[in-house]
């Protein structure tokens, strides 16, 4: 049934007429020239200079080796394992600087948490293109937002793949996730970089699924399975389930008409997916790549967020609901009641000015950038009918429980900023039904980063990682997760600052 | 009478067969990289963009690979600008194979070595000139393994 679901996409794409590639797409004009990227590293620079805080964004040069870090407080002996993190860190070369934060090659950050020590190691991921433009000295592939003269040309998404989003431990595996194609293997001790992963291997379908756009949000439910989702071109979304060790279950393509070019997450409850399509345009068309992707990403005021519900057990599209226009990067978490209400959060904005916020932050101008994601409640009603309860409080990074996942749950912890600025300084957590929160804020001294709940088999954790602006260094912190406003029971240091990351996971000893 | 006009016929056309070979290039492609001997590689040689454009290949050729390299020949090329696009079919179901979103996933190249870019390389940048006079063209091309 699946097999020919593929069979028919393929024929639906031309792809039995021999038409072989990802589109037929216009060659690059270079409507940005290099003069305009390399005036990208100047200006960039001359920030730098007045704004200290940018170093989360400048280049990284090399490998950060094994270093052990100062420990103040004391980390709980029960927390133990391997905590990492992904994110961009070579934004330049030569005289380059690319122009959006989401196009640096990504580079893992490794630490090792045992017997209350903490031990770091950061190295890049050396996909194809992180190898050969190494070698080179210079980018030679333009990034998905930054054009410049004579690029080498893109045979497929992986040609341009940075793998910086977010990492997945898979059985004994460990895989980095880009989102506009395949996650790569990593080696979880050497941080090496093991080659693409081919999604159909020892399954049904084979090397059918060689390349597919696998996203950096998979959802793993308490059994192990994996759930994840890929946007492709014109619209159509892959929905993906894979056994906890990797295999690939089940794959189905729907067409859902999607024109905004742009889908970073979703969610699962017991029973369902939900693909949730934020209100989002592009002012380029199809195969357009001459066009940033980022900048020609715009807001639709008009059209409505659509809910699309699927069936786990058949991946049929079960109801479809509208929501208030809106733009989300992150979910928390979602779960259905016995009346099939589903319930769901969210950080969301009002619009997609942060998009292009992060690029104006990455060519050095911080003054544009605001922190305007509130946390949001949502409701699907049977009957078709929606409720949104938005609260005045920023929220960001989103995460729950991994037992929770799918199922109801009490708290959501999160990101937040006492101030309306573009980077998070505040750590969370916030009660679905009481509304109350419980906050640590690190103060405007701090970039802090993604938290992550860790339930050990004595309590619960949040683990995550900030950067201290005036002294340069980076720091691990560990919350007891019931009571965040007494602060952190441990902060690691490392003698040097890292650059900032996206998202990560933590695998327990 | 009508034996001699057949003769001179056949004369004519021999000669004139004589004569188009005598100006006609032979093509040697090189095909590299080639990762295993499986399947079959086949080639596709188009003359001119309009006939790469509509599909409509002069010549074709289907051959066994060589792990690393192998080399293909084309005979009697009159002058003209060429293209060749090929695929390694490992799997030997007679196509390219792709994935749901038509990116291969089986070996593919393009003459000049040209590379694609969201798609095809242009005919402008895998196209080579056959001129009068040349008896010996050479082209070569790495294949594109996903």
């Amino acid at each position: 049934m699946l097999r020919r679901d593929l069979i028919k996409g393929m024929l639906a794409l031309g792809a039995g007429s021999q038409i072989p590639f990802v589109s037929a797409g216009q060659k690059s004009t270079n409507m940005v020239n290099s003069g305009l990227v390399k005036e990208t590293k100047n200006q960039f620079n001359k920030a730098l200079a007045h704004e200290p805080g940018l170093i989360a964004f400048e280049n990284v040069k090399q490998n950060f080796s094994r270093n052990e870090l100062k420990v103040e407080g004391r980390v709980p002996r029960d927390l133990a394992g391997l905590f990492y993190r992904n994110g961009p860190a070579k934004h330049e070369r030569g005289d380059l600087r690319y122009r959006h934060l989401f196009e640096g090659d990504g580079m893992i950050q490794k630490f090792e948490i045992k017997q209350g020590r903490v031990f770091h190691t950061g190295r890049f991921v050396e996909t194809p293109k992180y190898v050969e433009e190494e070698q080179a000295g210079a980018f030679l592939y333009e990034g998905p937002e930054t054009k410049f003269d004579a690029p080498k040309g893109v045979g497929n998404p992986d040609t341009i793949n940075v793998a910086n989003i977010n990492l997945l431990p898979v059985g004994s595996d460990l895989w980095a996730l880009w989102e506009a194609g395949s996650a790569s293997y990593i080696e979880p001790d050497s941080l090496e970089y093991k080659g693409w992963v081919n999604l159909g291997k020892n399954s049904q379908y084979g090397d059918s699924l060689k390349g597919l756009p696998f996203s950096a949000h998979p959802k793993v439910e308490p059994n192990g399975d994996i759930w994840n989702f890929g946007l492709g071109p014109a619209g159509r979304v892959l929905v993906y389930h894979l056994s906890p060790q990797g295999k690939m279950k089940k794959v189905k393509m729907l067409d859902l008409g999607y024109n905004g070019n742009m889908l970073h997450d979703f969610l699962i409850t017991q029973n369902h997916v939900l693909i949730i399509l934020p209100s989002l345009t592009t002012t380029r068309t199809q195969g357009e790549h001459s066009k940033g992707l980022f900048s020609s990403t715009q807001f639709a005021p008009d059209t409505p967020m659509r809910v699309v519900v699927i069936r786990k057990s058949d991946f049929s599209v079960v109801k479809q609901y509208e929501l208030s226009p809106g733009f989300v990067f992150h979910f928390g978490n979602a779960w259905e009641d016995t009346s099939g209400v589903i319930r769901f959060d969210a950080s969301l904005y009002p619009n997609v000015e942060v998009l292009h916020d992060l690029s104006h932050m990455t060519v050095g101008d911080l003054n544009k950038g605001h922190t305007n994601s509130k946390m949001a409640l949502f409701e699907l009603h049977p009957n078709g009918k929606t409720k949104q309860q938005v609260f005045d409080i920023y929220s960001e990074f989103p995460k729950v429980m991994a037992a929770k996942q799918g199922l109801k749950t009490e708290k959501v912890y999160h990101l937040s900023s006492a101030e309306n600025k573009l980077f998070n300084d505040t750590v969370c957590s916030f009660e679905y039904d009481s509304g109350k929160e419980d906050r640590f804020v690190f103060g405007e001294e701090y970039l802090v980063e993604e938290h992550l709940p860790v339930q050990t088999k004595r309590r619960n954790y949040l683990v995550g990682t900030a950067l201290h602006i005036p002294t340069k260094r980076s720091c691990v912190n560990v919350f007891d997760a019931n009571n965040i406003s007494s602060g952190p029971v441990a902060r690691a240091w490392l003698p040097y600052h890292i650059p900032f990351g996206f998202h990560g996971c933590f695998v327990q000893s | 009478m009508k034996n001699n006009i057949l003769s001179v016929s056949i004369l004519t056309s021999s000669l004139f067969l004589s004569f188009a070979h005598v100006h006609a290039a032979t093509l040697m492609f090189e095909i590299e990289g080639i990762k295993n001997d499986a399947g079959k590689i086949y080639i596709s040689l188009f003359k001119g963009k309009d006939n790469y454009k509509k599909g409509i290949a002069e010549a074709a050729q289907i051959v066994s690979p060589k792990k690393g390299s192998k080399q293909v020949v084309f005979q009697e090329l009159a002058a003209g600008d060429y293209a060749i696009k090929f695929f390694h079919d490992e799997n030997n179901d007679r196509k390219l194979g792709t994935n749901v979103f038509g990116s291969p996933i089986e070996g593919y190249g393009f003459s000049n070595n040209a590379k694609p870019n969201f798609g095809p390389a242009s005919f402008e940048d895998m196209a080579f000139s056959v001129n009068d006079g040349d008896e010996k063209v050479k082209n070569a091309s790495t294949v594109i393994y996903k």
